[in-house]
């Protein structure tokens, strides 16, 4: 049962079109990386999923429901939840604030203060320094702190906008130890826009590689990093 | 000493006006970016609202003859409602657009206002009653200050105790404070965009009433340009303070209100009419000193 | 790029189709003959010499002013003084120094000293301000009006501090504002085209690459903030001319509010914004007041009822912005081949 489909969508931002005609779909518990060069449209495939921007073109559904135009505080109250390009904690409020904001609109409060524990527990130092502002934290702990964030939510269904971005390979490694722990403990579904495509090659799943607005190879995560295929797309040419 | 604690009391209740005033601007501005150009106008209209029906020169005051404690959230709950219907009739659908167009359309709100508070009312101001005893002294360490003054003080520190608790306490609040900084993250986070919106120009209409009520009982009139000149000063003043800043907007306040009064007895007399002058230019200093404001938000800058 | 048409040919038609705008309307004033509406036009004149001398800063600096109109102060008062009868300013403005004071300049000499005079205090204040940007800037020119709102209402005796001062020649009659209009309008665009006008629209649209590109901000805003002083002074001093009278009141929040809302109505980055702007809402203004005094159609009279004619005006205002945020030009330009040189629009044709 595919969680999330996008069909055939179209968006663009005046004159410039980011996305065209773009189809691609998620199966309930799968992990999808979407990888590609810079401007090819994944940060805009995530924005539309979101609802932050509305296609011109296409529908998108969730759980069945078409979503595509929706009010981004309505898909998030569907099951989605977006960490978005460059983590955005809410750096006036502190850890704990960002955190049970991430909870705000779940109705089963117990189970929410649960997850809150649950989240410092797996996330130690963030509780170490829960009444801090967020502001002061650095690249790394921000971005456990917006997984642990979308995480409040009680989402099915995760969407990580270049989680390394930024960060010190240790640290991307720490974060993905902790969002795949997560991501097992739970039964997330995961789509992760990474630039890297080794990380996608490490971590294991399906991979979209988009160009130009749309996808132009689809498959299994380890297989097409091993290939060629994967150059080819990537770069316009291929073996050497 | 008397001298001195009688200009405290002076530039603190001064100071209090601005503050809330620029309160009720920072409110709005911190969700939508939105000066609202309006405010000045909800403040004229809040207390004209008192008047109704009378239209006479000598204002019979009709709803001002309740008491205290039905008058008061009474023009509390008009000044919520003539800001959200201005948002839901008007600024609703100036959500993306751009600051200039917002600011004139706010503008326009406000002339409408006005002008429609000038045809029920024609445009001669108007001697209000409205508790006189208020400006009796009284003695405080033996200075004489007038009542007023000091209630406009407590009022004001009360209703930023309310807020600060509201804002720090309670789930609507943390919604506000996360739509302030990042209105689509929040609304990515499940934060109703509508509802923060509509409780933020409630709680700014709120705000308006206030001013006005005050402002009424100190000068004993009620007249149209009555929210006007504490409006250029709150919209300087919530700059001044840092932009999306409640704690800077009331301190900003404070401290023009401050300036203006500690102006009018330290300059010598020749150029004390110049007051404003002095403290207008001591604007243009702290914004050359501190461009971003006095408090800003300590939070990620923004990448290219 | 030899072949490259020049700035000046493709775009040249836009500042003469404005200009031609502004004539017919001077023409059909001349041929309505009556005096009360030749009044109107003249102030829609000096009012569009308001408008495009704001468009000069804001449009192209993208900061929005406030303290414009404190130019039209210094301006008018300027011109003032330089005019009136020395023995009216022996009485009423003793303050003056004796060179003013004793001495009555022409009409055309005092404009351009008076509209110099403007443009001093605009690079004064200038160099103080273009340090900062955007919202700090507008603030601080919301001060700047202030600051010179306050020293002309109480400098009784050099100002007449809030009485009016009278006794000014009225020199301003229909040719000379659509003069001052069309002077106006060609400065515009000749600073618009400008090398200097195009580096300060660059850093409106993309202040880092602007920057990183070699353009100094700070002294191309600093140019656009002079020649835009220059233009609402020179409309400040027609307009004393116009009233023969001038007070510290008339150049405050209420005029800066109007031209500001006209210019936005109007189009905020577009010199035929800036004209459209006043003409539309002039016009406009001028059918709701002779419907508040009543106009026969037929047999019939279509009347508001009085007090109507200002919120109708708002409303207007404010559904026009909904239909049209970038305002009525949507930020183009009039012109034959439509050219946008000023934000590149959704029409923009790809070379």
């Amino acid at each position: 049962m595919n969680l999330l489909k996008v069909d055939n969508v179209t968006v663009s931002y005046g004159q410039l079109t980011a996305l065209r005609n773009m189809s691609m779909h998620i199966a309930e518990g799968e992990t999808l990386f979407v990888t590609g060069p810079n401007g090819a449209g994944k940060s805009t495939l995530l924005k539309a999923i979101a609802g932050v921007v509305t296609p011109r073109e296409g529908s998108i559904t969730l759980s069945g429901h078409p979503v595509a135009g929706t009010a981004p505080e309505d898909i998030a109250r569907m099951g989605f939840s977006m960490v978005p390009e460059g983590r955005h904690v809410f750096g006036s409020l502190t850890i704990d604030e960002n955190l049970r904001l991430g909870s705000a609109m779940r109705r089963d409060k117990d189970v929410a203060a649960r997850d809150l524990e649950q989240i410092y527990q797996v996330f130690p130092m963030l509780n170490d320094r829960k009444d801090s502002h967020a502001g002061v934290l650095s690249g790394g702990q921000q971005q456990m702190l917006v997984i642990g964030r979308a995480l409040m939510a009680g989402p099915k269904l995760i969407a990580i906008d270049e989680p390394s971005l930024g960060l010190a390979p240790k640290v991307i490694d720490d974060v993905y130890a902790i969002l795949l722990k997560l991501r097992d403990g739970r039964g997330l579904t995961l789509l992760i826009v990474e630039q890297s495509a080794t990380r996608a090659m490490l971590t294991g799943g399906r991979m979209i590689l988009m160009r130009g607005g749309e996808a132009v190879l689809e498959g299994d995560a380890r297989e097409l990093t091993k290939g060629n295929a994967l150059k080819k797309a990537y770069f316009g040419y291929g073996d050497h | 000493m008397t001298a001195i604690l009688q200009i405290f009391f002076d530039a603190l209740s001064l100071g209090s006006l601005y503050a809330l005033g620029a309160l009720g601007i920072a409110l709005i501005f911190g969700v939508m970016r939105l000066v609202n150009f309006a405010h000045g106008d909800y403040i004229a209209f809040c207390v004209f609202a008192m008047l109704w029906p009378s239209i006479d020169a000598a204002a019979v005051v009709f709803a001002g003859q309740l008491p205290v404690y039905a008058l008061i959230p009474l023009i509390l709950a008009i000044g919520a409602g003539i800001s959200v219907l201005s948002e839901i009739l008007v600024f609703r659908r100036f959500r993306n657009a751009n600051p200039a167009t917002m600011m004139i359309a706010s503008f326009a709100l406000g002339f409408v206002v006005k002008y429609t508070l000038l045809l029920m009312y024609s445009s001669r101001p108007k001697s209000i009653d409205l508790w006189s005893n208020l400006s009796l002294p009284v003695e405080i360490l033996g200075a004489r200050i007038p009542l007023l003054q000091v209630i406009t003080i407590c009022i004001t520190i009360i209703v930023l105790l309310l807020l600060t608790v509201f804002l720090k306490r309670t789930r609507f609040g943390l919604e506000m404070r996360a739509a302030a900084e990042n209105f689509t993250m929040a609304r990515m986070l499940g934060v109703r965009a509508n509802r923060v919106i509509m409780l933020a120009f409630a709680l700014s209409g709120m705000l308006a009433a206030a001013v006005g009520l005050i402002l009424a009982t100190q000068t004993g009139t009620v007249d149209i340009q009555m929210g006007a000149s504490i409006m250029l000063v709150a919209f300087i003043a919530t700059v001044i303070g840092g932009l999306g800043s409640l704690p800077g907007a009331v301190v900003a306040g404070f401290l023009i209100g401050g300036a203006s009064s500690l102006m009018q007895v330290i300059l010598p007399p020749d150029a004390r009419p110049f007051k404003d002058a002095f403290v207008y230019s001591a604007v243009i200093v702290t914004l050359i000193w501190r461009p971003n404001g006095l408090f800003t938000q300590n939070s990620a800058k923004q990448r290219v | 790029m030899a072949n490259h048409p020049s700035i000046l040919s493709r775009t040249i038609s836009t500042p003469i189709i404005l200009v031609g705008v502004l004539l017919v309307i001077a023409l059909v004033a001349v041929g309505a003959g009556s005096g009360p509406f030749t009044r109107t036009i003249v102030e829609m004149f000096i009012r569009v010499m308001i408008v495009v001398g704001l468009y000069t800063f804001i449009g192209n600096s993208g900061v929005i002013s406030f303290g414009h109109i404190g130019f039209m102060c210094l301006g008018a008062y300027a011109t003032a003084w330089f005019t009136i009868p020395p023995a009216m300013k022996k009485i009423s403005l003793r303050g003056l120094p004796d060179f003013i004071a004793q001495h009555q300049l022409p009409f055309i000499v005092s404009v351009i000293l008076a509209t110099l005079f403007a443009g001093i205090f605009a690079y004064i204040f200038g160099r103080i301000l273009m340090r900062l940007s955007g919202i700090a800037a507008s603030i601080a020119t919301f001060a700047m009006l202030a600051v010179i709102n306050s020293v002309y209402s109480n400098w009784e005796s050099v100002t007449g501090a809030t009485s009016s001062i009278v006794g000014i020649p009225m020199r301003t009659g229909l040719w000379t504002s659509f003069i001052g209009a069309v002077i106006a309008v060609i400065a515009a665009y000749a600073y618009a085209i400008s090398r200097s006008g195009l580096a300060l629209r660059a850093a409106r649209d993309e202040a880092t690459a602007a920057s990183a590109s070699g353009v100094d901000i700070a002294r191309e805003r600093l140019r656009a903030f002079v020649i835009s002083g220059l233009i609402i002074g020179f409309a400040g001093a027609l307009y004393a001319h116009f009233l023969g009278v001038v007070n510290p009141d008339a150049f405050y929040l209420g005029l800066t509010f109007v031209t500001l809302s006209m210019l936005v109505v109007g189009g905020m980055n577009s010199l035929s914004g800036a004209v459209l702007g006043v003409v539309v809402l002039s016009l406009i203004i001028q059918v709701l007041r002779w419907l508040e005094k009543g106009v026969t159609l037929g047999s019939s009279t279509i009347s508001i009822p009085n007090g109507t004619q200002e919120i109708s005006i708002g409303i207007i205002m404010i559904v026009i912005l909904m239909f049209r945020p970038a305002g009525l030009t949507r930020n183009t330009e009039l012109a034959w081949k439509g050219w946008p040189f000023s934000r590149v629009s959704e029409n923009n044709r790809s070379p």
